[in-house]
């Protein structure tokens, strides 16, 4: 007895110290990324099927790629979003992440410092097709004739509607599918009546401390009305007609009571979960968070929908979008950091699809037109969205900045704080200072 | 035997004695100071140059084709409408938050300035809060200033009036954050204050009681007068301090809406660490430096010719 638990001591030993010496074998990497924490949940989930929303399919995603991969571990380190003035001070204090997550409207900015590395030669060494890489999202990440990125997703501004509340609000038609406005009038009428018949405002609307909303929404607005406010990408035009009318549109609809008006985010998102307004204008992203609740008990149960910006200038149905991509940041790597580092760009292109759940578009030609995809929830009323998203022109420097000087004055404006006149030259002027300064 | 003859406006030169004892100068001497000197100017002087070097490029974060511009940067600050706007608001959070440091603080001290367990257990509460991170602090009064469903909220519902919304608002987001830096660090004022009465004697108050004074003549007459270098202190140092309002409004508010509480710092860190302008954002830095210099340098004088008088 006593020689066969000296036997299982020694055999536990000399296991625990194989996987020590194989996980000390293995390289490990960083990976800088947002979309939040959520280790409590997630923390163990390497069963990707499993996760749900965005920061629960990236985590399983990790979790999956550490525990399948015998040469690398993937070191995650989250960030608040955006997370460019931390990597920026990274990059500039010489210790950036090896792998960062990074908007396509960014790269240019990056990538022409020669602060990212090309990727064309590793994805064709590691078997990536990228001729597989849908239009948009292959233009996101080619930045003068060379790829700079993995994309991951193609994600743009669209409306989730509570459909219990347009039911009460007699905004559904026979086929059960949400009435919504065609045009400005429509948009105030249908608003009124949802505000009379529920008492609930018709928006529920991300206002308080990040631009987002203001800009997305008012780029969604102009390019309906077919404005080219980058014709030059190094001078802004917001003096159009069409840009102060839309402006107009989001003013009035603030002073008539028509949206929340004091969330942040976090309050937002889950004032839509909570019932408490009848659209959310916001992302893709959210898709699966709130088709996941809609299957609950609570003011969402069996009542949610999602739609594409419904067209209300009556120009172009495109609408704002971005994309989601990792970056690899110039720096002394070794060989086996590298090739840990594509190989885990091949795991995430891989498992695109999985990715693809949150809500986002994906990034792979052979993924959209899959069943898989095909069958999954609300896919078939954002289909359009493949095709009439648009970002801004890849020669507008500074882009993250810039949506954040546009959509304070739109803020500025929206809250009454400025006259839409006011707003819209301060917007171009400080835009157009910002672009002369800019290298 | 060596000797000199000293006169005035020479330099006095080292004077050896028989003894073998010199008197003057012996730089030897200077090795006492040499460490301080050493990260004095390698951490201050030499970056208070560099930064005024820097403001007169045009340099970007990642890109070393600089260009001298002369005062170019300065130029496009006065004319820059967001960046006059931090000014004021800068000036505005500074005038908000110092005196009421000075009052409370003072009045905290004067509370507290007792020997007793209830005293101590307070002392420490108030000056609790001061060991708190900004970004502790901040989410603390993100969670009071909610309007939805905010702590401050919930008790306006409790008596039917309507909550405000106090970080979206343009006139009262830089009163909230003032609000919250002043909950922050009230604790050091009080702490200075606390020191400075506990070093008066306490004779002079059995005199002035003698004397049937009151106790509102006794703190004009003596309190006041002995905590006068203290004050002094406090409200320099508070000048400095909230001259360099950051962490509170970057997290607040984001420095919204409509620009109403974007502190002089927060356009700093946007220009060098946002846009990457950083000869831009070194110049923002040589006004701030300038405007605090004045501001603590006009407290100063003021102060002294006050005592001297």
């Amino acid at each position: 007895m006593r020689k066969l638990t000296t036997a299982l001591l020694a055999g536990l030993v000399v296991t625990a110290g194989a996987s020590a010496a194989l996980a000390a074998d293995k390289t490990e990497i960083s990976v800088a990324r947002f979309f939040g924490a959520c280790e409590a949940d997630y923390g163990s989930v390497t069963d990707v099927t499993k996760a749900n929303g965005e920061c629960g399919i990236i985590t399983a995603l990790i979790n999956k790629f550490n525990a399948e991969s015998t040469t690398t571990t993937v070191k995650p380190e989250i960030v608040e979003w955006p997370g460019y003035d931390q990597l920026t001070a990274r990059i500039r204090s010489g210790e950036p992440p090896v792998i960062s997550v990074m908007h396509e409207a960014v790269i240019s900015d990056y990538s022409s410092r020669g602060l990212l590395e090309p990727l064309d030669e590793d994805f064709a060494k590691a078997g990536i097709d990228v001729n597989d890489m849908t239009d948009a999202s292959r233009q996101g990440v080619t930045k003068d004739g060379k790829i700079y990125a993995m994309p991951f997703d193609t994600h743009t501004w669209l409306w989730h509607i509570n459909m219990n509340l347009f039911k009460e609000a007699g905004l559904v038609d026979e086929a059960g599918k949400p009435i919504l406005p065609k045009n400005t009038d429509e948009l105030f009428a249908q608003a009124e009546q949802f505000k009379e018949k529920t008492g609930k405002p018709y928006f529920i609307s991300t206002l308080a401390n990040e631009t987002a909303f203001y800009t997305r929404t008012f780029d969604t607005l102009l390019y309906q009305q077919n404005v080219d406010f980058f014709a030059d990408p190094n001078k802004v035009n917001f003096s159009s007609p069409e840009a102060k009318g839309a402006l107009q549109l989001l003013a009035d609809i603030f002073t008539k009571d028509l949206t929340t008006k004091n969330q942040d985010y976090a309050a937002s998102v889950s004032s839509f979960a909570a019932g408490e307004g009848g659209v959310f204008i916001c992302g893709t992203w959210l898709i699966d968070t709130y088709d996941q609740e809609s299957k609950k008990d609570g003011p969402l149960a069996n009542g949610y929908a999602v739609t594409a910006f419904p067209q209300i200038y009556p120009g172009s149905p495109r609408v704002w979008a971005d994309g989601h991509s990792w970056v690899l940041l110039k720096q002394d790597l070794s060989d086996a950091q590298r090739a840990s580092a594509i190989e885990f760009m091949k795991f995430l292109w891989d498992n695109n699809y999985e990715w693809a759940r949150t809500g986002h578009l994906p990034v792979r030609k052979s993924i959209i037109d899959s069943a898989e995809f095909k069958g999954l929830p609300h896919r078939d009323d954002i289909a359009s969205l493949a095709v009439n998203g648009t970002a801004l022109p890849s020669a507008v420097k500074r882009q993250f900045s810039i949506q954040e000087i546009e959509g304070e004055e739109v803020g500025s404006a929206m809250r009454g704080d400025k006259s839409v006149d006011e707003a819209l030259t301060d917007a171009e002027t400080r835009i157009n200072e910002l672009l002369a300064n800019a290298k | 035997m060596t000797d000199a003859t000293l006169s005035p406006g020479k330099a006095v030169a080292a004077v050896k004695r028989p003894t073998g004892a010199s008197i003057g100068p012996r730089w030897t001497n200077a090795l006492f100071i040499a460490p301080y000197m050493v990260f004095y100017l390698a951490l201050l002087v030499y970056p208070l140059f560099k930064g005024i070097w820097m403001s007169m490029l045009e340099s970007d974060m990642f890109d070393d084709t600089s260009k001298f511009t002369g005062l170019a940067n300065y130029y496009r600050l006065f004319n820059d409408k967001i960046f006059i706007g931090t000014i004021w608001n800068t000036v505005l959070f500074v005038l908000m938050t110092v005196p009421v440091f000075v009052a409370i603080g003072l009045l905290l001290a004067l509370a507290l300035n007792r020997s007793d367990r209830t005293s101590a257990s307070l002392r420490a509460i108030f000056f609790g809060t001061s060991v708190l991170s900004v970004t502790i602090v901040t989410i603390i009064w993100k969670m009071m200033y909610m309007p939805g469903n905010g702590a401050i909220a919930s008790i306006m519902k409790l008596f039917g009036l309507e909550p405000i919304a106090f970080i979206t608002s343009s006139s009262l987001a830089l009163p909230a954050i003032a609000i919250t830096t002043i909950w922050w660090i009230i604790g050091l004022p009080m702490m200075l204050f606390l020191a400075a009465l506990q070093q008066i004697p306490g004779e002079l108050y059995e005199a002035a009681a003698l004397d049937n004074a009151s106790r509102w003549r006794s703190f004009w007459s003596i309190t006041l007068p002995s905590i006068r270098r203290t004050m002094l202190v406090v409200v320099i140092y508070e000048i400095v301090a909230q001259f360099q309002l950051f962490g509170q409004a970057q997290l607040l508010t984001q420095g919204g809406p409509n620009n109403a509480s974007r502190p002089i710092v927060q356009f700093i860190y946007e220009q060098g660490f946002r846009s990457w302008n950083l000869g831009y954002a070194a110049a923002a830095s040589e006004i701030l430096f300038l405007i605090m210099a004045v501001a603590a340098l006009a407290q100063f004088f003021a102060s002294r010719k006050r005592v001297e008088e």
